[in-house]
């Protein structure tokens, strides 16, 4: 077996090569551990290789976007936040940025940095989710321990401001749900620092590890070509050297400035486009939205005094119109296109999540690898079931 | 297989060491976790645990009903004619809240209800083990939710950038003092009524008039606690002016 080479050949017996074999059908899931959720692959194999692979999509349909058309502006962000729940702030982020630009609205500043800091530590809490979870996959153990660690030190500052743990049902339309609580900024600074510090402890059992490069480098490659096609983004189009991030290109919130010449962010790519080199992404952004949280408690201790939210009218009746919003949220690009009539549901929103086009890509990958590999693949795509099926 | 055996066999060592190393650094470090149903966790205020029920703040105006986005409140509540205290006076209604329950096997905790409501009836509280063995018993009535009440704490301290509260803003405005200044005794309410409109500036005739506008915009009880005001002297009538956000208490006071 080498690993460098793109093709992997397994002879096992005598004579093997002539002996006739039928393709037959395998399906993975939809309640497959290695699956994560419930994803169902139907995988078509020749021995130990994979012939074609097609995901089937649909187990954990609720209705997302039909459920928005009859609920106000308030209440769709305790669904939006609920499609891919490993990042639900960036989620509810995109509904009130849409709503609040085609209303035209000025968000205060404290509220814009505070969401920004906040939808980083959102990233965080996302990124070290996989970095344990990967591993896993892959047979190690131990390193979903320190992740959840970490987590746990992040989930406690999320979970003092917003009072959720997952759902933070954080955003308002105008800006956030309530202020900070005393001392928070100082406890994130804490946790932050606790974070950065201990990660080399969760890196040094990933990043060089040889068993875990024996299973990722060269496997499952994503080329340029293949994720412009499928419209792939986030970490995965990264790690194969498409460099988009929307925080950069198209910046929303305070990322324009942290983007900036001088500031702190910085888009982390990489060009094989391999398993290991996507969770090599994943790995650096974490430290990079570590620092943009920190930019942001600097920013939000030196802001003047003043309010977090804007006075909203009883009854919010967003203009007729239609608008796209997209944010760069963990797990790729996260687009609300949003239709108003003029009510205060709107007509239509549609949600255009990242892990959908990150799985529908599987079809192309997946031919041509060994089964044990596909784990390996599909872990490392970074989906939440219920963004793709929203 | 056969060719690349080498490098992987003596790769997959030194990882394995490698990650046995972290471990045994972190072997003699205290442990993160903690024993759960015997240490029990630290949870802050703000957490949204559980939905408690001031009942006597209730006065049954649906609101949080229907603001829920999975409509999983139920309230059910019928008026009540009270005789007139003096005679002479006027009959008064009342909402009286037969039912409130919360169905805790629909709920998303987004915690709407509890913005929503007028009264601050409703309060999270961050307690959390009320799991059932049948989904119907997380269904709460009022008296389950009233159960949580004692368990609500008090509202966490806020930043020190935060924007000062509106009641102390509102206090702080240099625009009474200005207006006393500018015209003391005479024509007050005539004055008074155009530049500061939220002030609740003319006392002798507001009262009146106000109530009409709030009566007819918000379908919501205070309906039926401003009516209390036009039997009392206009003195004390514009104080309940003033506190006719927060009716609940004159309501009831008046009402027994």
């Amino acid at each position: 077996m080498t690993s460098s080479a793109g093709q992997r050949e397994l002879t096992v017996g005598m004579g093997a090569g002539g002996l006739a074999t039928a393709d037959m059908v395998l399906n993975i899931g939809p309640q497959h551990p290695a699956t994560h959720g419930v994803l169902r692959l139907r995988i078509v194999v020749d021995g130990e290789r994979i012939v074609s692979a097609e995901p089937i999509v649909g187990y954990m349909h609720r209705g997302a976007e039909k459920l928005f058309e009859v609920r106000d502006y308030r209440q769709i962000v305790v669904l939006a936040n609920r499609h891919d729940w490993l990042s639900a702030f960036s989620n509810e982020l995109g509904v009130v940025l849409g709503v609040e630009r085609m209303l035209g609205m000025e968000v205060p500043e404290r509220a814009v940095w505070a969401r920004t800091l906040l939808a980083e530590l959102n990233r965080v809490l996302n990124h070290l989710m996989f970095l344990g979870s990967y591993p896993l996959e892959l047979g190690a153990i131990t390193p979903v321990f320190y992740a959840f660690r970490e987590r746990e030190e992040l989930q406690a500052v999320m979970e003092e401001a917003s009072g959720g743990r997952m759902h933070y049902m954080f955003n308002r339309v105008g800006g956030l749900k309530e202020d900070l609580p005393a001392g928070w900024l100082e406890r994130v600074r804490y946790a932050v620092r606790a974070v950065r510090g201990r990660l080399p402890e969760l890196e040094s059992l990933i990043v060089g590890n040889e068993i875990l490069e024996a299973r990722t480098r060269g496997v499952g490659v994503l080329t340029a070509e293949l994720i412009g096609a499928y419209g792939v983004s986030g970490p995965i189009a990264r790690a194969s050297g498409v460099d988009l991030d929307l925080r950069r290109d198209e910046p929303y919130l305070a990322y324009g400035e942290l983007f900036g010449p001088s500031g702190p962010g910085r888009v982390v790519t990489r060009t094989a486009g391999d398993c290991l080199s996507r969770l090599e992404v994943l790995l650096e952004q974490v430290h990079v939205s570590l620092d943009l949280a920190d930019a942001c408690l600097e920013r939000l201790h030196s802001l003047p005094q003043g309010p977090v939210n804007v006075r909203l009218p009883k009854v919010l009746k967003v203009p007729e119109g239609d608008l796209y919003t997209a944010t760069e949220n963990p797990l790729g690009l996260n687009g609300y296109y949003l239709v108003s009539r003029g009510e205060k549901t709107p007509w239509r929103l549609k949600l255009r999540s990242a892990s959908f086009n990150n799985v529908a890509v599987l079809a192309e990958v997946l031919p041509g690898n060994l089964i044990a590999d596909m784990v390996a693949i599909l872990g490392s795509m970074f989906f939440v079931v219920g963004d793709i099926d929203k | 297989m056969s060719e690349p055996r080498t490098p992987r066999s003596g790769g997959a060592l030194p990882g394995l060491l490698k990650g046995l190393a972290t471990t045994a650094r972190t072997l003699a470090r205290p442990t993160h976790t903690t024993e759960y149903p015997d240490a029990p966790p630290h949870l802050p205020p703000r957490s949204r645990g559980v939905i408690a029920l001031l009942e006597e703040n209730c006065t049954s105006c649906m609101l949080c009903a229907r603001e829920c986005p999975d409509w999983c409140i139920y309230i059910d509540s019928h008026k009540e004619t009270l005789p007139a205290t003096t005679p002479g006076g006027r009959e008064r209604q009342r909402n009286v809240l037969d039912r409130f329950a919360i169905d805790f096997s629909l709920c998303m905790y987004c915690g709407i209800c509890i913005e929503v409501c007028p009264f601050d009836a409703l309060h999270w509280s961050p307690e959390f083990e009320y799991s059932e063995l049948d989904i119907r018993d997380l269904l709460h009535e009022k008296d389950r939710l009233g159960q949580w009440m004692p368990t609500v704490p008090p509202p966490p301290a806020l930043d020190e950038h935060s924007a000062e509260p509106a009641e102390v803003a509102a206090a702080n405005k240099p625009a009474r003092p200005a207006r006393a200044a500018g015209a003391p005794p005479p024509a007050r309410a005539a004055r008074a009524e155009r530049p500061e409109r939220p002030e609740r500036p003319a006392r002798a005739e507001r009262p009146a008039r106000a109530e009409r506008p709030e009566g007819t915009a918000r379908p919501e009880p205070p309906a039926d606690s401003v009516p209390a005001e036009p039997p009392t002297p206009p003195s004390t009538a514009s104080e309940s002016g003033s506190a006719e956000t927060k009716s609940p208490e004159p309501t009831s006071g008046e009402d027994q």
